[in-house]
């Protein structure tokens, strides 16, 4: 799949092989993998690097070329990949089901059943590719990426590995014979239909020399029909020695047993032996043919039908000597051998067979589809993954997830870097659906399949996912569905593969991600939820810290509104005491702290009175903040119409004003009254400590108020 | 391998380095021409212009991007002998800090707004890259003074203030607990926001001034060095991208051939492994070779003195790019060197074993404590100097530039061997009609 070859880009810098000159102009070149689709950033850059100053000011253009590994699936091929997730996800399911079962039920008849079937499942639906890509209709996107033939050649392999390895429960110790027959001629027709009917249509076909291959053919494939109707041809052939024969061979053609045709393979060996013995009787007649009545017009009929007969005694060396004259590879030979020279023979007796006629008549190594067949009908299912991968990792893939919960291949990973045979291939598919970020979703079900490595690199694309929290590229706004609170698109998305998986360190990174866009979108009550989400106190603070210098920067109106957005995820923080001390302290203070100014707007004073003394009495306010919310009390000490505050409060902001004058002298101004001198707009501490004095005249003021009311009263 | 995009006239000289962000959707850029530019994908798969301004006094060397926890946060590295922090600010924010003569023609939604200014490199900074996200938002620099700093940012979100954590000089830095350890912490306000409402050009002519006079008092070529020991060597640095060994940093500077992985920590930095090229072994504190059995004892001085020699007669071993692999899971670490020797080397590291103290490595005597290494893969493909290895984000590609004037790229087959995986090049083919050739089989 990946091509392991030089892409020239284009347009191309230089003339083929004077990269060299670019290099002696102090160029070279140098590149950037993108995260998203391990697509390679190309670019051109200073040999050595330079030291100078000046900005030069060249005009030359500078390109930037991106390459990829693997061309991004086209629509077709999507197809493939998508819809074979399901039976892939079935299958997974199956697996996991099988582990809370008694151990060993993976090998079950009861699993095995549903095994076979999803395997049937994929070769059905690679059939269809196989269909679809090979229909000659008008394709929206232009040509196809793969071709029909390259979808045949998985169908072949994939029902060949069902054929070999995924009997029918109950059949693995039957003859396999006709199922291979079968898959032969489902997929390699031959001979061809076309021929037959040409030969059909000659009132003397024995005459024409396809003739006798055709016929010989038909009978090598069972094709009973077809060797039938010319063998009933033959009776009208001048000689009458081969009209005879051929009358005798034509009942053994519709005779010839069939396991499929008894239930009892012990019926079926016994009626195979009686057959066998017909053929012999038929060779003793045919070897009384005279010498020189063999011969018709055209050639030797006899040598013909001599090996007709061969096959049918199951004779090895008329079968591969006839298959070779046919120009048939070593499929037909290994094949028929399972028809003709042993009918019992059992899935597992295949691998030797296979092997002593590919030593003869060996695959064309260039053809991994022929590769692929070889190595399964040999029974080395590691040789056929190999070559399945170099035909398409697809195949590779599937394949290798269900050898492994065959037991065809180990488990356990072969060598130090930890992955097992499967997931070397699983992954090695997923990384070919990574080249195209769309189809995230099916990469990383993919690799969390897989044991530990495969599902930490799903953790590494699945955290890569574009959150997509801006409603678009252009615009920094967040989508207004999010906004509004609501977990949507591919946010969501992540978050329920973050569930399936129980993937909670990257569900808590992507949360604190989206915090963190949704903070530089102000929409600081979002970015809260998911702060605790996330649980990320340390960015919950920081949040709180951006609300607070909402205050600083831009007043009590904007702070207001950000703080109380916030207020509901505190308060549900607060029920569920998910945490504690000063921290939490500090989140109270924004939330109090907005809602008497929001009191103050309403003109509510004597509510907003009261919460300001509660942040005192509390003791919730950091020391920074201590200034600022005094000098919030004059406006409610100079309150004419009644006293807002109860002597003993207003003891304690006399209190609270008097530790911070004392701390100031003594030095630590800066814990005090930093917040202060930045909402005043003020670049010195004097200046705060200017505005707490009036404070202080707000307070002497309220004392004396407070005692002249208190003395009138009774 | 195919061809998938282009950008014909992405700046004006030639690009010194291109970076991409967390998610691949934006790609920052820099240049000779001492610009940024940062640009982002949209829905077409085009890549547009978002902002492009004039960034240093010299030319950038290397870009890196935040973590997006962070915010949308790049530094920049640059021959001006400065790193700057940007981050990105909505435009109505930007407008009031940013002066706009500074930025490319307008109709950019956003701005980059420098945050930062980190200058106590007293040679140019080669290499910039913030530190894992799990260690807060810290990034490391590594300058041709050879000191290896680590800064940490001590007040978000402003940006302002960074904290210069850590200064090591990589080449005295010895073996195991460092003698040669020069950390001296200290708190350093950059740049006040007050600054940042500053032209940029006012506050860089005065930086770059300052950069000069520390020239001209430090830079004399010292005695036995070579003049152009900037242009032949190489320096560079990776992080480890796990969380589970702490702070370690692969690092490598000037014109010697190796490397050095070194465990940050606040009380005591330490080398853990060094890695040296001319043998391919590796050796830590206890002065054995490992995993390397015709490797000779090696320490401290042994390598200075090969290094000595290299200087003489050439810079050939010089190590100029550095990539530590994310681990997904493995039980060990790869580390990718690039050098101007023209080989790509995967480095296969082990870590201790997880009770061994740090501190007293050097007098542990269980073998496992220590870390240890072997070269897995020696690429000589290039046949040229090589000038960048990167890992992809799951540590299962390698991509390797050079001289040769082709990108490679190399994957693991199964039994961990590393092959060849294809390459790119900007040579014209040698025969246009055809199309690219398809599944050359390399395998043996």
């Amino acid at each position: 799949m990946a091509a392991k070859d030089v892409l020239h880009l284009v347009p191309p810098l230089v003339e083929a092989g004077k990269f060299n000159d670019l290099v002696k102009a102090g160029q070279t070149i140098s590149s950037a993998l993108c995260p998203s689709d391990n697509t390679v950033l190309v670019f051109i850059k200073d040999k050595n690097p330079s030291v100078s100053e000046e900005a030069r000011a060249t005009d030359e253009e500078q390109p930037l070329y991106f390459a990829s590994l693997n061309a991004i699936p086209s629509s077709e091929r999507r197809l493939l990949l998508t819809d074979t997730l399901i039976i892939f996800t079935a299958f997974q399911k199956l697996l996991q089901s099988a582990e809370t079962r008694e151990p060993g039920w993976l090998q079950s008849e009861q699993c095995l059943t549903m095994i076979r079937k999803l395997a049937i499942d994929y070769v059905n639906f690679i059939k269809e590719c196989w269909v679809h890509a090979s229909q000659p209709i008008p394709r929206v996107d232009g040509t196809l990426q793969f071709t029909g033939d390259h979808y045949r050649g998985l169908y072949t392999c994939f029902s060949l590995f069902v054929v070999l390895y995924l009997p029918e429960p109950g059949y693995e110790q039957a003859p396999v014979g006709d199922e291979l027959m079968e898959w032969l001629n489902t997929h390699f027709i031959e001979p061809s239909t076309e021929e037959g009917d040409q030969l059909s249509a000659l009132d003397r076909p024995w005459e024409d020399e396809s003739f006798w291959p055709y016929l010989t053919r038909s009978i090598l494939r069972g094709l009973s029909k077809a060797s039938l109707f010319f063998l009933a041809a033959l009776e009208h052939h001048p000689s009458e020695k081969l009209q005879r024969l051929t009358s005798t061979v034509i009942p053994l053609i519709e005779s010839q047993p069939r396991l499929m045709n008894f239930t009892v393979e012990r019926e079926f060996a016994y009626a195979m032996r009686r057959w066998g013995d017909k053929v012999k009787a038929l060779r003793i007649e045919m070897d009384r043919v005279p010498e020189k009545e063999r011969f018709d017009r055209f050639e030797n009929w006899w040598e013909r039908l001599s090996d007709i007969v061969g096959i049918l005694e199951g004779r090895q060396d008329v079968v591969q000597r006839v298959c070779d004259d046919l120009g048939a590879d070593w499929k037909e030979v290994a094949v028929a051998w399972s028809i003709f020279v042993d009918p019992r023979m059992r899935r597992q007796d295949m691998a030797e067979v296979a092997a002593q006629i590919l030593s003869e008549m060996p695959p064309d190594p260039t053809q991994h589809e022929d590769m692929v067949h070889a190595a399964l009908f040999s029974g080395q299912p590691i040789e056929a993954l190999h070559h399945a991968s170099n035909l398409d990792c697809w195949l590779s893939a599937h394949l290798g997830d269900i050898m492994e919960s065959l037991q065809l291949i180990d488990a356990e990973p072969k060598d130090d870097s930890g992955i097992s045979l499967r997931d070397q291939y699983v992954l090695s598919y997923a990384e070919y659906l990574h080249s195209d970020p769309a189809l995230w979703r099916i990469t990383v079900d993919y690799m969390y399949s897989c044991e530990e490595i495969g599902q930490r690199r799903a953790d590494e694309v699945l955290l890569r996912v574009p959150l997509q929290l801006n409603e678009q590229n252009s615009d920094l706004k967040v989508d207004p569905r999010i906004r509004a609170g609501d977990i949507v698109g591919v946010l969501k998305d992540v978050n329920k593969t973050c569930f399936e998986y129980k993937r909670e360190n990257v569900r808590r990174t992507v949360c604190r991600i989206a915090a963190q866009a949704l903070v530089s979108d102000k929409d600081y009550g979002l970015a809260v939820s998911y702060c605790i989400s996330a649980e990320d106190w340390l960015g919950l603070g920081r949040i709180v810290d951006r609300v607070l210098e909402e205050y600083i920067t831009d007043g009590p109106q904007g702070f207001t509104q950000y703080a109380l957005a916030i207020a509901p995820s505190v308060q549900e923080l607060r029920a569920q005491s998910l945490i504690q001390g000063v921290f939490m302290h500090r989140l109270i203070f924004v939330v109090r702290y907005a809602r008497f100014h929001e009191l103050v707007q309403k003109r509510h004073y004597q509510d907003a009175a009261s919460d300001l003394m509660t942040i005192f009495v509390e003791g919730i306010a950091p020391t920074s903040w201590w200034a600022v919310v005094l000098c919030d009390s004059v406006q409610f000490l100079q309150y004419a119409p009644t006293l807002l505050f109860s002597s003993s409060a207003a003891s304690l902001l006399l209190q609270r004003l008097e530790d911070i004058f004392t701390r100031t002298s003594q030095g630590a101004g800066a814990d005090y009254l930093s917040v202060l001198t930045r909402v005043i707009k003020s670049k010195s501490e004097r200046e705060a400590v200017d505005q707490l004095k009036t404070v202080r005249i707000a307070l002497a003021r309220y004392f004396a108020r407070s005692l002249v009311s208190r003395g009138i009263g009774p | 391998m195919i061809q998938t995009g282009l950008i014909q006239n992405a700046h004006g000289d030639l690009v010194t380095d291109a970076s991409y962000d967390f998610y691949g959707l934006r790609l920052a850029t820099c240049s000779l021409d001492q610009r940024i530019k940062i640009w982002q994908l949209d829905e077409n798969n085009t890549w547009n212009v978002e902002d492009d301004w004039k960034a240093h006094d010299a030319a950038v060397s290397r870009l890196s991007w935040a973590h997006p926890e962070f915010g949308s946060i790049i530094a920049s590295s640059s021959f001006d002998r400065t790193v700057k922090i940007w981050e990105q600010t909505s435009i109505s924010q930007a407008d009031s800090q940013v002066n706009g003569a500074q930025h490319g023609s307008g109709g950019f939604n956003s701005r980059w707004v420098e945050r930062a200014v980190l200058s106590d490199a007293k040679g140019t900074v080669r290499a910039v890259e913030f530190a894992p996200h799990h260690f807060g938002l810290k990034l490391a620099t590594i300058s041709t003074d050879n000191l290896l700093r680590v800064y940490e940012c001590s007040e978000q979100p402003s940006l302002n203030t960074w904290t210069l954590n850590d200064e090591l000089d990589i080449q005295s830095m010895a073996l195991g607990p460092s003698p040669g350890h020069v950390s001296r912490a200290h708190t350093m306000a950059l740049a006040t926001p007050t600054q940042t409402n500053a032209t940029l050009e006012g506050a860089n002519a005065s930086l770059v001034t300052a950069a000069l006079l520390q020239q001209t008092a430090t830079n004399a070529p010292a005695p036995g060095r070579p003049g152009n020991r900037e242009a032949d060597g190489g320096w560079c640095i990776s992080w480890c991208k796990d969380k589970y060994w702490g702070e370690v940093i692969v690092a490598g500077c000037g014109t010697t051939g190796i490397i050095k992985i070194i465990q940050l920590n606040s009380r005591r930095s330490a080398t853990l492994l060094t890695l040296s090229s001319a043998s391919n072994t590796a050796y830590n504190s206890v002065n054995s070779a490992v995993n390397s059995s015709n490797a000779a004892p090696a320490d401290t001085a042994d390598a200075r003195s090969s290094s000595t020699s290299t200087n003489a007669n050439s810079s050939s071993s010089a190590i100029t790019s550095v990539s530590w692999a994310p681990s997904c899971g493995r039980s060990y670490h790869l580390i990718a060197t690039g050098g101007r020797d023209g080989h790509v080397r995967i480095w296969k590291v082990k870590p201790g074993s997880e009770d061994a103290d740090i501190e007293n490595a050097g007098d542990s005597d269980g073998e496992d404590a220590k870390w240890t290494a072997i070269a897995v893969a020696d690429f000589e493909q290039h046949k040229s100097a090589v000038g960048r290895v990167e890992w992809n984000i799951t540590g299962t590609i390698l991509s390797s530039a050079g001289n040769d004037g082709r990108v490679r790229l190399w994957k693991a087959t199964s039994g961990s061997v590393w092959r060849p995986a294809g390459s790119v090049c900007v040579e014209q083919s040698e025969e246009p009609s055809q199309p690219e050739s398809k599944d050359v089989e390399m395998d043996t």
